[in-house]
């Protein structure tokens, strides 16, 4: 196996941002790897730019790191030009901080974000010189662990996969790795070693369960090692304050998505929204105190050098004295003239006041998600907000000098029809013209639509996506009718990339071909458009002799064996039925009093 | 207030990176190092610093110029200390020193460069050599090179940049290999990158001619109007 530093001064001045592949940032940490008992590599399966914006990675670093005999690196993945250069060159994949191979490190562990970065994960492990399936890896070679949302179904990558975390991982995952260097040197088989994992917190060894099938159709998962847990339960935080945080993350030379220091408020959401996996995944909502946050933004400043500072969870205006927080924040962070930015602001008038004390400077637009444009469908996903709270927060927006507004739909959610789709150009009419003589200048206006895609573990997650053909013809009403609207600007999500991410999410562990199929025919990158290829993923499915639409349109009846029924987040079922149940139930309550 | 002009090399560890990275790179290790920085005036105030002129992607550098406002009397010991920990491995400072905040800027005071692009195949053979010469002579003798470029009003401007090559010599010995020694003109008046000048060199010669990427550029040093020195305080 090749072990060797991989020297890539001649291949740099061949690609694109070839800073993408340097290594050395600021707060990169480079350790002597003869020094630890367990190395590991984190891998990102999509570009740096992307990857380096991620806080789950920025998390992990640090809280492996901090330890003095254990090791992270980073890997991401590489781009096509890249990659050519590495497979003409016979080069293997290399951690950024050692430009060391990653067939030398003990573990690879991928951060499953989505579903369509699933092709660059098998990619990278190829050109890692890995074989994909974990039955073809021996103990000689790396642990392949996955972790992040996707973990929460990650039937269709099983069978490449030596384990998965479940949630939060910062305390557990060095527990893991020492237990791991530990374990190493005692035990003789590789499943040895996995039967010992899998009895730490949250690990998921999916060699350990098997799907059945009767005429087609999931019947049961059997769990084959009596070790194993029945149900695998996540493991997240209990103690926010006392977790390891990064006050001193990597700063990228390029500029990241997110090019900013970021402090995370509290994890968790409590608004409940159906759709959402996100609300799910991450109860109980916990929160950092106050002091402690101020305490890290401070050092975050320090530690980093930026100028702004993202209050970052999932919905920060809900922090509890938000207020009083930021007026704290604007003490700690003016002498060093650095900003402060909320992410994600809610559709009221206290969430408008707030982004206005935070903002100084020229008032472009402002971020909103109502989601769905009628009442009724707000009220079947959970998203409670009236039409007279939207015009009352807009209002105040514009009239704090505010010029647009950037709106988030969804279409094809449950039980929609074709009047809630042309809510969506009323709805926007209806903003221009009320604000049109309030506001100093017109205002813009720019909607982004994108499609409902079904997850596992949410009360949505027996529906089926909307057929394609519909979707299709609901784009075509939103683009015809926003196309004859001024000063609106409109952009959708690429149907079949949405179709092929459902598929996906709510799929089982036969996928798993299909994926190795579509990589063979050479898809990459499929969530960027310009690479993404439904023809070649439909030939890949066929190859693999499965039907995408058998995944994305199914309806699973709430007595059906679910794909993830053994991986536990904690919500009971029951929960999520009576959730779905009233979901539909105010579709009906629409119904009769027509 | 006070104004500091120091010089930094660069090596090949950070030659990947672009002007803007570097721009960025040096505003966040000075924040870093909490020297008490002077901020522009408007809607998004930042540090008032800049770089004597862009290095190209891939280029090494022997004495690269900056400047960097304060809005107290700051030393350059201190200010070398201070900033040289913030500093990630591959630039190194050399040398600051005060200059009065009335001096025109670095930027201005650029002239031209001089840079050194070798070959990274440190034996070539005969034919390829012979090549280069060649097609550097050819080149040399040319009247009009001509550089097409578009203007902010997205119109195609051609300038006729051979006036902007100084000097340029080839240079080969058995054990350093070839080198190409150039200087170039540089700065606000006008002036062409090394790369510019590579890639015509290439249009020059056939197929043969190494590309782009096997030669390694090197940037000795920048030439002034004036020496940067003397408008000290
Ligand atoms: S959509 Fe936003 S507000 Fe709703 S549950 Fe998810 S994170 Fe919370």
């Amino acid at each position: 196996m090749f072990s060797e530093e991989v020297v890539i001064n001649d291949l740099l001045s061949r690609v694109q941002k070839p800073a993408r592949y340097l290594g050395n940032e600021w707060n990169s940490c480079l350790k002597d790897h003869s020094s630890v008992s367990a190395k590991m590599v984190f891998a990102f399966p999509d570009l740096y730019e992307v990857g380096m914006s991620n806080q789950g990675l920025k998390i992990l670093y640090h809280s492996v790191n901090l330890h003095d005999d254990l090791l992270m690196e980073r890997v991401f993945a590489p781009a096509s030009d890249m990659e050519n250069l590495l497979r003409e060159n016979k080069l293997p994949l290399f951690a950024l901080e050692s430009k060391k191979p990653l067939s030398v490190f003990d573990v690879i562990g991928f951060s499953l974000q989505y579903e369509l970065s699933y092709t660059n994960v098998l990619n990278m492990l190829d050109l890692a010189g890995l074989p994909l399936y974990s039955d073809n890896r021996s103990m000689d070679y790396p642990l392949v662990i996955g972790g992040g949302p996707c973990a929460y179904n990650p039937e269709p990558l099983a069978p490449f996969f030596d384990l998965f975390i479940l949630g939060e991982a910062e305390e557990i995952l060095p527990e893991l790795l020492s237990e791991l260097g530990r374990l190493k040197k005692t035990v003789s088989s590789k499943k040895d070693l996995l039967l010992q994992l899998s009895t730490c917190k949250g690990v998921y060894v999916p060699s350990f369960y098997q799907p059945l099938y009767k005429q087609g159709m999931l019947t049961e998962i059997k769990k084959l090692e009596t070790q194993a847990p029945d149900a695998v339960k996540k493991c997240f935080i209990a103690l926010l304050d006392e977790a390891p945080y990064p006050t001193s993350p990597v700063v990228p030379y390029i500029q990241a998505v997110h090019d900013r220091a970021v402090v995370e408020l509290f994890r968790g959401c409590a608004r409940g929204c159906r759709f959402c996996q996100a609300g799910y995944i991450f109860r109980p909502v916990r929160k950092r105190s106050m002091d402690r946050i101020l305490q890290l933004s401070e050092s975050l400043i320090q530690g980093t050098g930026y100028d702004e500072i993202s209050l970052s969870s999932l919905s920060s205006t809900d922090y509890p004295s938000i207020d009083e927080l930021v007026k704290e924040m604007d003490k700690v962070l003016s002498p060093g003239r650095v900003k402060c930015s909320l992410p994600s602001l809610r559709l009221d008038s206290y969430s408008v006041e707030l982004a206005d004390t935070l903002h100084h400077g020229k008032r472009s637009s402002l971020t909103f998600a109502p989601e769905a444009a009628t009442e009724r469908l707000r009220k079947v996903i959970r998203k409670n907000i009236s039409e007279e709270e939207i015009f009352s927060a807009l209002g105040d927006a514009v009239d704090a000098g505010w010029q647009g507004f950037k709106l988030y739909f969804m279409i094809g959610l449950p039980t929609e029809t074709n009047d809630d789709v042309e809510a969506i150009l009323t709805l926007c009419q209806k903003i221009r013209h009320s604000f049109k003589r309030r506001a100093r200048g017109s205002i813009a206006i720019s909607v982004s639509v994108s499609t409902f895609i079904p997850k596992a573990h949410t009360p949505f997650q027996w529906e089926p996506q909307l057929e394609l053909s519909i979707v299709k013809e609901r784009q075509e009403i939103l683009r015809s009718g926003f196309n004859n609207m001024r000063g609106v600007d409109y952009s959708w999500h690429d149907s079949q990339a949405s179709y092929l991410e459902a598929v996906f999410a709510r799929g089982d562990r036969r996928l798993s071909l299909a994926l190795e199929k579509a990589v063979q025919a050479g898809c990459r990158f499929d969530g960027w458009s310009e690479h993404f290829s439904f023809q070649r993923w439909q030939q890949a499915f066929n190859q693999a002799n499965l039907k995408m639409e058998d995944y994305a349109y199914r309806r699973f009846e709430y007595q059906d064996c679910l794909p993830w029924d053994h991986l536990d987040c904690l919500t009971e079922k029951e929960v999520f039925i009576e959730e779905h149940k009233k979901a539909i139930g105010h579709n009906r309550d629409q119904e009769s009093n027509k | 207030m006070s104004r500091i002009r120091f010089t930094f090399t660069r090596d090949i560890l950070l030659a990947y990176i672009s002007h803007l990275d570097m721009l960025r790179l040096f505003i966040r290790a000075l924040r870093r190092s909490n020297l008490p920085l002077e901020y522009s005036q408007g809607y998004s105030p930042h540090p008032r610093f800049t770089l004597a002129l862009p290095l190209p992607l891939g280029v090494t550098a022997g004495q690269e110029f900056g400047e960097v406002y304060f809005s107290e009397t700051i030393e350059p010991g201190f200010f070398i200390e201070k900033l040289a920990f913030q500093l990630p491995k591959g630039l190194e400072l050399t040398n600051a020193f005060l200059v009065s905040t009335e001096a025109p800027s670095i930027a201005a005071l650029v002239r031209a460069a001089s840079y050194r692009a070798k070959l990274k195949e440190t034996s070539p053979d005969d034919g390829k050599i012979s090549y280069i010469k060649e097609s550097l002579e050819k080149l040399l003798s040319k009247e009009e090179i001509v550089m097409k470029r578009t203007n902010k009003k997205k119109k195609i401007v051609s300038t006729n940049v051979r006036p902007f090559i100084k000097k340029a010599e080839i240079c080969y010995e058995k054990i350093t290999g070839l080198e190409l020694m150039l200087e170039l003109e540089a700065g606000s008046q006008g002036g062409i990158s090394p790369v510019f000048f590579l890639e015509q060199l290439q249009g020059e010669a056939p197929a043969e001619m190494p590309g782009l990427h096997e030669w390694q550029i090197h940037r000795e040093k920048l030439i002034f109007t004036d020496n940067p020195l003397s408008a000290s305080d």
